[in-house]
């Protein structure tokens, strides 16, 4: 096709169109993540000695530190979907604050537990549902950053969907934090981290696809 | 390139590139029209600089195809310069991802290129850029995507095998791609 014949195609019946705002694909976030936690609370889900557990610090470890990751990542999204933006500084802080969030694990593994009966503390029958059930709950939010990047313009699709992968890990194993039996730091650590490698991994993938214009 | 870096700092040839769009996102048919218009020389401006003769028209073609579709991610309050140089950036590092995958036919020998294209793709910014890959992936670059030789043809005049031409082609290309967004990101 000639290009100016393309020209006269794209202009002939030319429609306004609704301008992006970062504010309002924020929101939507926003409201599909309590959406989600008043769901999956809902449907029965919490633990049942979540007063007691409130008192642990590893609650708050794991509650803030995916809370803190997933929110990072869907700033970053929102603001890389955004043609003249770059996801790679915002990258560099959640790297950081994985590294943050393992040394504090430590210190309050540390503070209240020995490191014998490694196996024992690791239950891998109780972990593997731990990941499958966070990785369940990290769909939703992956679906509503394909959509978002489908609707932005990311001019750098690789770091932008490693960091929207990265928020919908996080934002599964964050809702999955209010069922999650274990307050051990070395169980969270490791089955965690297995958890959203594993929804970081595909997701990125997918998202890689998805966001290609 | 005194009009790119113009661009790239908010400015625009016309003056009034910024208005057209805020009013195309209104639903103003003529003063988009207008804008596709004026936008269509200086893109191919900008990529007879950075792709090889053949991939420039359907480069520039993608581009007014991209602004078309993400026209709604444009803010009226910035100026729409850096808009369409971050965009013209992402289609050139994408046409070159995609040289990687394209087949390379054999030139027609009756086919003759303009005299003055030597010397004006010697001078381009794509071939600065092929001085930063190994010697040995930029001659398989220049003979195979820029000259139009075949692999085996290219094979027989560097001496490298035939799939040693195809992968330095392909990492060859990668590298650039990674060069372009690691000066975007500098920028």
């Amino acid at each position: 096709m000639q290009t100016e014949s393309l020209v006269d195609r794209l202009s002939r019946d030319l429609q306004p169109v609704r301008r992006r705002s970062a504010g309002r694909d924020a929101m939507y976030l926003l409201v599909l993540a309590l959406a989600e936690i008043f769901a999956f609370l809902g449907m029965g889900f919490m633990r049942p000695d979540m007063p007691t557990a409130m008192d642990q610090p590893s609650l708050w470890w794991k509650l803030g530190s995916m809370g803190l990751i997933a929110g990072l990542g869907a700033g970053i999204t929102i603001l890389a979907a955004d043609p003249l933006r770059s996801p790679r500084r915002g990258l560099r802080w959640i790297f950081a604050c994985i590294a943050l969030i393992f040394a504090s694990g430590w210190l309050i593994d540390a503070g209240g537990n020995d490191f014998g009966q490694l196996l024992l503390r690791l239950d891998w029958r109780n972990g593997l549902q731990c990941v499958w059930k966070m990785d369940v709950l990290a769909l939703p939010p992956a679906i509503a950053m394909a959509i978002l990047l489908r609707r932005g313009a990311p001019t750098d699709r690789e770091g932008t969907a490693l960091a929207a992968a990265l928020s919908a890990a996080a934002w599964g194993a964050f809702v999955f934090v209010f069922a999650c039996p274990s307050d051990d730091p070395l169980y969270i650590a490791v089955w965690y981290t297995v958890g959203c490698t594993i929804a970081t991994v595909l997701g990125r993938a997918v998202l890689l696809c998805t966001s290609r214009w | 390139m005194a009009a790119i870096l113009s661009i790239k700092a908010g400015g625009t040839p016309s003056g009034n590139w910024d208005h057209m769009m805020a009013a195309a996102q209104q639903g103003d048919a003529g003063a988009y029209r207008a804008l596709l218009t004026e936008l269509t020389p200086w893109l191919r401006r900008y990529y007879a600089r950075r792709l090889p003769p053949g991939a420039i028209e359907d480069t520039v073609q993608d581009v007014l195809l991209a602004i078309h579709e993400k026209r709604h991610t444009y803010d009226p309050a910035r100026p729409f310069g850096p808009w369409l140089a971050a965009i013209a950036r992402y289609k050139w590092i994408d046409r070159l991802r995609s040289l990687k995958a394209s087949a390379t036919e054999p030139l027609d020998e009756t086919m003759h290129a303009p005299d003055d294209m030597e010397g004006a793709v010697a001078g381009s910014t794509f071939q600065r850029l092929l001085g930063e890959l190994k010697p040995s992936q930029a001659a398989a670059i220049r003979l195979v995507k820029l000259e139009g030789y075949s692999a085996e043809e290219a094979s027989r005049a560097t001496g490298q095998s035939v799939s040693l031409i195809k992968v330095n082609i392909h990492r060859g290309l990668k590298r650039l791609a990674h060069i372009i967004r690691a000066d975007a990101d500098a920028d």
